[in-house]
């Protein structure tokens, strides 16, 4: 009787364990282990910008002799994967952080400055980077990457659309707006009702993506979401409550755009039910493949006391713990890429290299060199080591105050509340 | 060694994979998760020092979580009741005996082995404000178009029937088997003593189905109170936090922010609440024991 007992055990024992085993001995991979000679480098370039970086590292890996793994990443998901390889190993050798995320990496101190790598490197002429973009990628003084480009949002128009409505300059050519009035003129007089229903099927103007939008009125009105040095809240300011109603006013008073409840506005642009839309400078793409649409760029019209723009940035960065000899492999990439960033630029971007913005081939990149005039006053997020975690709070202010559901001064009142909060912490 | 020592050896051989795997997957996990509910946990942080009740007493100030309580409630009170109700009507429609019984039983639950993100985006379609089927005909009858998922009186019920058409399947087999198992007999007296239909449904098949109401309505609460795919994916908690529920601020806490401790927290809150409503549901619908045994 006890043996059986005893070899049911045993039979139960040596199969589960060997399964529990393997269960159990399941380690993260290996992916730190340096490749002498192969460089990581993540980014989330999933759409065509993907193919025109993996040229550039292409013609690098030619170069150099170098080899380049690079993972592309969705950025939904990028930031996640980044955190964790930087909090628990694994990181790569070269990753894309945005201006905006830079501060909070920054502040947790798992990136590596690159000031001495800057002025190691005597080939480099950092005068030839325009200062404003360049300190997007600063924190605390010091400098954690090397900005790939600058993406601003301009005007996007539809040529057609406005030749239509007679919005044309002296020579014939549809001639965007660049005041508010004219904004507004231009707007109404693309706005239109074509089956009679009561309800426009075109409009003049529709709000894309709205943080950035906000951003840009914000900004334009003197407005800015934290005080000057990123301590506290300041998003109930009269500027911004002035912005956001103006905002709000071009779809219940002026009656311009629709209503941003449903409405696929960028859609809408591209199949020419929306004549204008300010939107980033990365958006081109997507619009190039629209057959028949003829569009064009410009710079965001002054709705408020002074020009600005939204935009954003790529930075090239490093993780903290990088060795000596990685680090220099590293900024032969970064560098490789700054270098080449007119390339970059064909996809939908804007160098910040002044040589490389007065090359006669950036020039004859229409949309580009338009929005690239707005690079002097482009406004990024706030550099706050808290910018993530505010960000949900003025998203809820700016659909709130929209979709009329709360007053722009109580929307942005609550914001006021809740971004207080968290800021207080530490 | 006894005979019954080594019978429970035995039977701690056989269950040891299974045992394993919930320590290592759930119980390690969840143990663990109390214990950073207790400490100032960022991601990326140096340090995670020890905070005591701290991130709880937060969550008793903090309005956000309050509303997303309130929202899941809602949600609950819109799914778990109608949702069940739903169920139990079509278990009763097929248990009729209809024609092409496996074909309805089959379509009825198709919906369930989809995930929910195929169902949210299948019903991102149908309730799209400018392209939607739904909008489509109700203008069609001249009606207006709502905008489902983009107001924030309609986004919460819109999840709820979403959620209702997705789950009611599973529910209606359990009532299906329960109404089953109900002997003809009791229906034949009861029909004997002139009970109608009504009767008949009150007074013989909802109390002898007591055991499968007990078993839905507490898994519909349960699941009702942790859904995060439906607004996850279909509204991100918008529009302005209306349909924020506890799991997905959970979520954004712990995965977008970083803020573990605070996310254990809310987590565990959760549980408790949860842990609490099964009981008292329990007690309320359970009844009497001889009801359970039936």
């Amino acid at each position: 009787m006890m043996l059986p007992t005893l070899r049911r055990t045993a039979l139960a024992i040596g199969v589960c364990l060997p399964v529990l085993l393997s269960g159990g001995c399941l380690r993260q991979a290996p992916d730190t282990v340096a490749e002498p000679g192969v460089l990581r480098f993540w980014n989330g370039f999933t759409g065509p910008d993907g193919a025109t970086m993996e040229r550039i590292v292409k013609r690098f890996e030619k170069d150099t002799g170098l080899r380049v793994k690079m993972q592309i990443i969705p950025w939904a998901t990028y930031y996640d994967k980044l955190t964790l390889s930087l909090a628990y190993g694994g990181a790569p050798d070269v990753f894309i952080c945005h201006a905006n995320r830079l501060a909070e990496f920054a502040r947790y101190d798992v990136m590596r400055p690159v000031d001495d790598l800057i002025s190691a490197d005597e080939g480099l002429d950092l005068r030839d980077m325009l200062p404003n973009i360049l300190a997007a990628a600063r924190y605390d003084g010091k400098q954690f990457g090397i900005p790939l480009d600058c993406h601003p949002q301009g005007l996007y128009y539809n040529e057609k659309l406005f030749r239509e409505a007679g919005l044309v300059g002296p020579d014939g050519r549809a001639r965007p707006p660049a005041t508010l009035a004219e904004f507004l003129d231009a707007a109404r007089r693309l706005t239109k009702d074509t089956d009679g229903d009561g309800r426009p099927d075109r409009w003049g103007f529709a709000f894309t993506w709205l943080r950035t939008n906000w951003i840009t009125f914000i900004s334009q009105f003197g407005g800015s979401i934290l005080n000057e040095d990123l301590t506290r809240s300041a998003i109930n300011q009269p500027a911004n409550v002035e912005a956001t109603r103006l905002m709000a006013d071009m779809i219940t008073r002026y009656r311009i755009a629709p209503k941003p409840e449903g409405f696929d506005s960028w859609m809408g642009f591209r199949q020419g039910r929306v004549a204008m839309a300010i939107e980033g400078i990365y958006m081109l793409s997507s619009l190039e493949e629209q057959q028949g649409l003829a569009y064009a760029g410009a710079p965001v019209p002054q709705f408020g006391r002074r020009m600005a723009a939204w935009g954003g940035s790529h930075v090239m960065c490093m993780p903290r713990k990088l060795p000596d000899d990685r680090v220099r492999l590293a900024w032969r990439l970064i560098r490789y890429l700054s270098d080449n960033s007119l390339d970059w630029a064909e996809g939908g971007q804007i160098p910040i290299r002044r040589s490389l913005l007065k090359d006669p081939r950036f020039r004859a990149m229409r949309v580009q060199s338009a929005f690239a005039r707005e690079l002097p006053y482009v406004v990024f997020e706030p550099a706050s080591h808290k910018s993530t975690e505010i960000m949900p709070f003025y998203d809820a202010a700016i659909e709130a105050s929209l979709l009329g559901i709360q007053s722009p001064q109580q929307a942005l009142d609550e914001a006021h509340r809740r971004i207080g909060q968290v800021m207080a912490r530490p | 060694m006894t005979q019954r020592t080594e019978e429970r050896l035995t039977a701690y051989a056989f269950i040891a994979p299974y045992l394993a795997l919930f320590i290592a997957f759930l119980a390690a996990p969840v143990a663990y998760g109390l214990y950073i509910s207790l400490h100032d946990w960022h991601v990326l942080g140096q340090s995670r020092p020890f905070v005591g009740l701290a991130n709880y007493a937060a969550l008793l100030q903090d309005d956000l979580f309050h509303r997303a309580l309130m929202n899941t409630a809602y949600f609950a009170l819109l799914t778990v009741i109608p949702g069940n109700a739903v169920s139990l009507l079509l278990a009763l429609a097929l248990n009729a005996r209809v024609r092409g019984e496996t074909l309805f039983k089959t379509l009825y639950y198709l919906p369930v082995v989809l995930s929910v993100a195929v169902t949210a985006i299948i019903w991102r379609w149908l309730y799209s404000t400018e392209f939607g089927i739904i909008n489509h005909y109700l203008s069609l009858l001249g009606g207006p178009r709502p905008a489902w998922l983009n107001s924030p009186a309609l986004a919460m019920p819109s999840l709820a029937v979403m959620s209702i058409w997705w789950g009611a399947g599973g529910n209606m087999l359990i009532y299906l088997a329960g109404l089953r198992g109900i002997p003809d007999e009791y229906y034949e007296a009861a029909r004997m003593d002139g009970a109608g239909a009504l009767a008949r449904f009150r007074h013989v098949t909802l109390p002898l189905l007591r055991p499968a109401l007990l078993f839905c309505l507490v898994m519909s609460l349960i699941g009702s109170s942790q859904v995060f795919g439906q607004s996850y994916i279909l509204t991100g908690g918008g529009p302005h936090y209306s349909t924020l529920t506890v799991v997905l601020y959970m979520y954004q806490t712990g995965f977008s922010l970083y803020r573990m401790g605070y996310a254990c927290a809310v987590a565990y809150v959760l549980f408790a609440l949860v842990l609490g409503l099964t009981v008292i549901q329990y007690r309320l619908v359970a009844g009497r024991r001889e009801d359970m045994a039936a």
